[in-house]
């Protein structure tokens, strides 16, 4: 592993954008890095809101439309090398929202999957996953970043 | 919007989101400020619109449980069992009574973890990151009970049509379990609660901001825990037939501050636990699902519950296929936002965000819905007519 990579793996910063699921997979990230039991804190990953810290931005839910502008401008400001997971089956597939629907016959209020706004390296499936599975997925974004020139 | 005609001079206006550090779920808040002191509040809650409502019309009722239970990631249960109440109150189908007993034991366990969830959040905007953390921790005992239960941590799927799902059945083995982790947890939570109240820098923080009065909270119809903390002894469960084997409180407080809408909640769990503990000793034997039912057609039907949050009700009526019809849930979050909109005026500017916080906002199941003005044709949400034209029954 060169100097860089090794001083990339030392702060890994992580952040949550929530486009308009449920909440269930947006609670279960932050309780995978916040808290005491899934703590990932302790291997030097941390939780930011400042897109421009970032190296690893997390996706939940459904892309509302509210929601399209904001997430591309968040990703925009996210620094190069930059790897984007997209949590729980909203953000994998539209889950429920976008292929369990009635008369109307497609819902065109969200935007699902995500991979439909921004690119997206790493999917965790689940309804919603559990906090290993989110640690896990983060897991698999790293090398992209770290081996990154 | 409450300064009435009296005319107030802006200094400034601060906005925070829809993504931001304090505010975990895409809102939008605008604060109107004079001199650091908060003139006047408006909330944007419109940025996770899903069009739920509409998902239903058409649906076998079967398969729309599933959607009913993806409306809030908190209060999972709450939605499918009241889903589950609608057709049952209109169809008259009978539900066994372990089944009740077994749904009533969810709920009070997901009403525990959504406490929990606002204490960290409430304790993270105020800045005490070790009380965050310490109910982070404490939660997850509860977590893990509903996932033995339901078999996920968020989505346990317990209710179905005529009683629950038989892989959520009790065994003898998790009865025992759960009672141990109950009283594990009780001795654990009774020294987090005990550490909040006798803190004098947080108590300080919390106590004398956000004032509710009684008759703006029922103005409003600021319900659960955010109406309790301002003397409104009003509760759906002491109504409910589910809930009629169970002996509990309310608990009410007449403070009307943010320190009582805290404390409330802190006091409940302790009801809940109450209540976990009567239904896993008195659990009556028998069949956990009634599947002798036929969806056929009928009347709009409504189901009142008590959401962790405060009244939740959904209503649907069913076409000669057993279909739905106009589904409509109307959650208590947007009238208990009102109510913090109009709270949290007069107050320094620090504190809006963590009044706002306290009455607990889960936001996603709030833009479901919106309602054209015909007379103005503009788009109105839940929030808006709340606050335009109060609330009505």
């Amino acid at each position: 592993m060169n100097l860089k990579a090794t001083s990339r793996k030392n702060a890994i910063h992580v952040m949550v954008a929530y486009t308009g699921g449920c909440n269930g997979c947006d609670i279960e990230i932050v309780n995978a890095v916040l808290s005491p039991r899934y703590d990932v804190e302790q291997y030097r990953v941390l939780l930011t809101w400042n897109p421009r810290e970032a190296d690893v931005l997390i996706v939940s839910g459904v892309v509302a439309w509210q929601m399209v502008e904001p997430l591309k401008k968040i990703y925009n400001s996210i620094p190069d090398p930059k790897g984007v997971v997209a949590v729980g089956a909203c953000a994998v597939n539209g889950n429920v929202y976008k292929n369990l629907v009635g008369d109307i016959g497609q819902n065109e209020e969200i935007w699902a999957p995500v991979e439909t706004v921004i690119p997206v390296d790493v999917k965790v499936p689940g309804c919603a996953p559990r906090p290993e599975d989110v640690i896990a997925g983060v897991v698999k974004a790293l090398p992209k970043i770290l081996e990154a020139p | 919007m409450t300064s009435g005609e009296k005319r107030v001079e802006i200094e400034k206006e601060l906005s925070f989101g829809p993504v931001h550090p304090a505010l975990i779920e895409p809102y939008r808040i605008r604060l109107f400020v004079n001199d650091e002191i908060v003139e006047d509040c408006e909330l944007n809650i419109n940025m996770a619109y899903r069009g739920i409502e509409k998902l239903f019309d058409g649906l076998p009722v079967e398969r729309a449980l599933l959607i009913a239970e993806r409306v809030c990631g908190i209060c999972s249960h709450v939605h499918a069992w009241n889903a589950v109440r609608v057709i049952e109150g209109g169809l008259k189908i009978a539900v066994p009574p372990r089944a009740d007993y077994i749904r009533v034991i969810t709920h009070e366990m997901q009403r525990i973890a959504s406490h929990l969830i606002l204490f960290g959040h409430a304790f993270e905007v105020v800045g005490h990151e070790t009380f965050a953390m310490r109910s982070f921790l404490l939660r997850e005992s509860f977590m893990d009970l509903i996932s033995y239960v339901g078999g996920n941590r968020v989505m346990p799927s317990v209710p179905i049509i005529g009683g629950i799902r038989p892989r959520a059945d009790l065994t003898e083995s998790l009865k025992r379990v759960i009672l141990e982790r109950v009283d594990e947890f009780e001795e654990k939570y009774k020294g987090y609660v005990a550490r909040i109240i006798e803190d004098p820098l947080v108590m300080s923080r919390l106590t004398g901001i956000g004032f509710l009065t009684k008759e703006d909270a029922i103005k409003f119809h600021a319900t659960g825990p955010t109406g309790r903390a301002s003397g409104w002894d009003y509760d759906v469960r002491t109504k409910m037939d589910e809930y009629k084997p169970f002996d509990f409180n309310v608990i009410t407080d007449e403070s009307c501050d943010t320190k009582a809408r805290i404390v409330v909640r802190a006091l409940e769990v302790f009801e809940s636990l109450k209540i976990i503990r009567q239904a896993v000793k008195n659990l009556p034997e028998g069949p956990v699902v009634n599947r002798s039912w036929k969806a056929e057609e009928m009347d709009f039907t409504t189901a009142l519950l008590e959401a962790y949050k405060g009244e939740l009700m959904h209503s649907y009526a069913l076409d000669s296929q057993g279909r739905i019809r106009n589904y409509k849930i109307r959650t208590p979050t947007p009238t208990n936002l009102a109510a913090m909109e109009h709270a949290c005026v007069g107050d320094h500017v620090t504190e809006a965000i963590l009044t706002i916080a306290s009455c607990d906002p889960c936001l996603t199941c709030c833009t479901r819905a919106e309602v054209v003005d015909s007379g103005k044709s503009s788009v109105l949400s839940d929030l808006e007519i709340v606050r335009k034209y109060g609330w009505r029954k």
